[in-house]
């Protein structure tokens, strides 16, 4: 059934006032992320380019309202308080669907898997043996595990049930995974994950919508089919945006006080963990139905259990991992807005000669209130520094 | 019996004595007709479909290279020249706002919107054309009823009875009220034949009922309930019958004082009226109580700062400018299906239903939701499918691209009956009296070659 997660393209409700409060936003979210981040002019100068191609591209037209329900300015803790500059993106009335070539980014631009498979595409005339050809990919798609069927990895607006999970490798690329119970779905959801997986974030997010018009799919075209397509290629996209953002905060690029990850521990990085950064990354921008939580790893209550655990416990190692997903559905969550199930890693001097219960009794104490008022369940591993350093 | 009277007779369509609506003779129930299976076809004569197919300029054109087969009749019908020359009549020679103009033109409007509201209480046999309120459509309708009778006569602990096939118009606003007021709303499930359980609703009914909402036609089982016995056994208890006839007064005969519905609701565009309009048809004297739903000009009768007193029915429920064209084109919808008789466009779609139901047994692996037609039971012209391990909408897919078939999948409005049959969508085909015998060939012929196709691929 239908939930909505965040991603609102259902064209039928697509109410002509949302767009432009979401244009800002995005491009808000953008150019705050590309000024202050630490990467290099290379990627300013693709900045440029990602802002353009998406205004070109009719990324956030009011077609789409999506944009990113990430950011409302006020409440991303990752960006300092200076006074907040649009930028104006001089956005082109967007032309009807059926544009001509001239509208859309070069293909070289494209994913190089991508520009094979629209080649493969364009050169199969008969819409038939196009059909047998999204079949046939998504017959060879790899299936995805149970558990990554999830609310927040299910694509909205529909008919049929597709799931779109990603992860970054060590090199930072994104590789997807995908199912669907239609198969013409499957085939979609298939062409889209050939032709995206192991590419560089940025490449991913600069693919426009429009280059379905050039596999020729008149599927992909009709409004029922297009919400699917676009909204799975949104999806894609939007975790693909989700992954680089973990990815820089793992660097330690900001130095906002609230966010602690130690640096010989970067989920992100670690390429054993891979669901790891799926869960951290995938699981907590999309996970709600509302937009209030918009931290790029963990929610307000996983904000404040880090800071309590922090300000009373003084840890040398602290790692806060929310792993509601894994437990969607289950009786504990219903009901509430997730953050519900948490992972801790902790290694303080406070649990100096204490035994293990103490220890735990120790954190349920201080987060307490949180257990009270929502927080389900917590997966404890404590230890003292001395205990740390002899492994 | 009529029946007799239907085969019998040669069917030059419009000069054979139909019965018009509004007489006594066509009020018989539905299901007092035992439709002749396939057997009634009229040799040599040309069927209803083939007749009034040129009427319809939108069914003669090309889809994706094949010729359109339109079979989504449930989700909205089809419009007739007579019904778009009306609409540009309007538009054209007396386009004006109505009720309070003097000259010319708006008494004009104002005539012809009136005469539209006759029009449809004539259609279903209404007492009266004050009980006929005109709405945005049968959605809006519910709503008004919800919100206006709902909200001032629901307390805490009073029941609603529904069937878990209703419509999620029929649903939704009042699970809202329902919230509001307290009170509870029961579902009644369907029986072995896949029908809404009768029994199981009579056996509901109780002294803390209010209120009963049933379709009247489903438009997803195709099945059609005994508004009348549930009528009797509700008024019984002092309660009242909301009835979603959006599926039944496009198709057959029906008569709101035989059926003694207190609320009944259709929507024009399923009629072959344009969208936009609908309406809700509600007994005089519970109009007459009712506060009114939305507020604003035309629903008034003064208005001071600190309050206003408002209208009679039915335009205390009829706030702001209705769409008025709308109105006079679903009254020229009304005046089309009436020359042809809603009694013979019912008899031709029973045995399509039939054919129907009969060729697409024969897809394999094929699950048709709903009642198994026979003597007693009969289905509307509409079919909800599934083919086992195909899903619905690769299915609609294929048949509008390969075959310009269109058909409709989804959960058709029903999720809780989707969810009750154990699927997440089904796909259905929907008939209406335009259709032909070789229409419903051409979908089987279509659907066997998509079905071999996805088969192939397993």
């Amino acid at each position: 059934m239908e939930a909505f997660v965040g991603i609102d393209t259902n064209l039928e409700r697509s109410r002509s006032d949302l767009p432009f409060k979401s244009i800002p936003a995005a491009t808000h979210l953008f150019s705050r992320w590309f000024d202050s981040s630490p990467l290099t002019c290379a990627l300013k100068h693709q900045r440029k380019m990602a802002l353009h191609s998406f205004s070109s591209a009719r990324f956030c037209t009011s077609k789409f309202p999506i944009c990113f329900h990430l950011s409302k300015p006020s409440k991303f803790p990752l960006f300092s308080h200076r006074s907040i500059s649009f930028e104006k993106i001089p956005t082109k009335s967007p032309p009807p669907l059926r544009s001509s070539s001239t509208q859309l980014q070069p293909m070289e631009e494209l994913p190089p898997k991508l520009q094979e498979i629209i080649k493969l595409f364009q050169s199969v005339e008969e819409p038939k043996a196009k059909y047998e050809q999204l079949m046939f990919y998504g017959k060879n798609l790899n299936p995805l595990d149970t558990q990554f069927k999830t609310k927040e990895n299910k694509v909205e607006g529909c008919v049929s049930q597709v799931w779109v999970r990603a992860y970054l490798d060590e090199d930072k690329n994104v590789f997807y995974q995908a199912d669907s119970d239609s198969v013409l779905t499957k085939g979609l959801a298939a062409l889209l994950v050939n032709g995206l997986s192991g590419r560089p974030a940025q490449e991913i997010l600069r693919v426009p919508p429009d280059f379905a018009v050039l596999l020729g799919l008149q599927q992909s075209l009709t409004p029922s089919r297009n919400n699917g397509f676009l909204n799975m290629l949104k999806l894609m996209q939007r975790k693909a945006l989700e992954l680089l953002i973990e990815a820089e905060k793992g660097n330690g690029a900001y130095g906002n006080g609230q966010v602690v990850t130690d640096n010989s521990e970067k989920p992100v990085e670690n390429s054993n963990s891979d669901s790891n950064v799926d869960e951290n990354s995938g699981v907590r921008l999309s996970s709600q139905k509302s937009n209030e939580d918009n931290s790029s790893g963990l929610g307000s209550r996983g904000m404040r259990i880090k800071e309590k655990l922090e300000r009373e416990l003084s840890p040398i190692e602290l790692e806060v991992e929310d792993v509601s997903y894994q437990h969607a559905g289950h009786a504990g969550v219903r009901g509430s807005d997730g953050e519900t199930h948490f992972n801790v890693r902790i290694v303080s001097k406070e649990f100096e000669g204490k035994s293990l219960v103490k220890r735990h009794r120790l954190i349920y104490g201080l987060l307490d209130e949180e257990l009270q008022t929502g927080l389900h369940a917590l997966s404890l591993v404590a230890k003292t520094p001395s205990e740390v350093e002899a492994k | 019996m009529m029946e007799g009277v239907v085969v019998k007779l040669p069917s030059f369509p419009f000069l054979y004595p139909t019965v018009s609506p509004s007489s006594p003779n066509c009020r018989l129930g539905f299901r007092r007709f035992s439709a002749p299976l396939s057997a009634a076809v009229k040799e040599g004569s040309v069927s209803l479909g083939h007749s009034t197919r040129p009427d319809f300029p939108i069914l003669h054109q090309k889809v994706n290279g094949s010729n359109l087969v339109y079979l989504d009749n449930a989700a909205t019908s089809q419009k007739p020249t007579a019904v778009l020359k009306a609409l540009q009549d309007y538009y054209e020679t007396y386009n004006s706002n109505v009720h309070r103009g003097i000259h010319y033109l708006s008494a004009k409007a104002t005539d012809e919107y009136e005469l539209a509201r006759k029009k449809v209480a004539a259609f279903i046999n209404a007492s009266d054309s004050t009980e006929i309120v005109f709405t945005r459509n049968a959605t809006e309708a519910i709503n008004l009823v919800a919100y206006s009778w709902g909200l001032s006569n629901l307390r805490p602990g009073n029941e609603i009875i529904l069937s878990i096939a209703e419509h999620h118009s029929a649903i939704v606003p009042w699970q809202i009220v329902a919230k509001i007021t307290g009170a509870i709303l029961r579902f009644v499930s369907l029986d072995e034949n896949e029908v809404p359980d009768v029994e199981e609703l009579r056996g509901m009914i109780s002294e803390r009922t209010k209120l009963v909402v049933v379709h009247h036609v489903s438009n997803v089982l195709g099945s059609v309930l005994p508004i009348e016995d549930i009528v009797i056994w509700a008024h019984a208890v002092g309660a009242k019958v909301l009835v979603d006839a959006c599926q039944s007064v496009p198709h057959m005969v029906v008569d709101v004082q035989g059926l003694d519905a207190d609320f009944l609701v259709a929507s024009s565009h399923k009629m072959c009226g344009p969208t936009g309009v609908g309406f809700l048809f509600g007994k005089s004297n519970l109009l007459l109580d009712m506060p009114p739903f939305l507020g604003g000009g035309e629903m008034i009768s003064d208005v001071f700062l600190d309050h206003s007193t408002y209208a009679e029915p039915p335009s205390r429920f009829e706030a702001g400018t209705p769409a008025i064209g709308e109105a006079i084109g679903l009254g020229a919808a009304i005046d089309y299906l009436s020359g042809i008789g809603m009694q013979k466009i019912h008899d031709y779609e029973m045995e399509l239903a039939n054919y129907l139901y009969e060729k697409l047994c024969s897809v394999p692996n094929i699950r048709i939701y709903g009642p198994k037609p026979s003597d007693n039971i009969h289905r509307a012209a509409l079919c909800s499918f599934n083919v086992e391990n195909i899903h619905p909408t690769d299915l609609a897919t294929f048949l509008d691209q390969q075959h310009g078939v269109a058909i409709r999948s989804g959960h058709h409005c029903a999720q809780p009956l989707h969810r009750h049959l154990g699927v997440n969508a089904s796909a259905r085909a929907s008939l209406h009296f335009y259709n032909t015998r070789e229409d419903v060939d051409e979908f089987i012929r279509s659907l066997d070659d998509t079905v071999s196709f996805f088969n192939s691929f397993k």
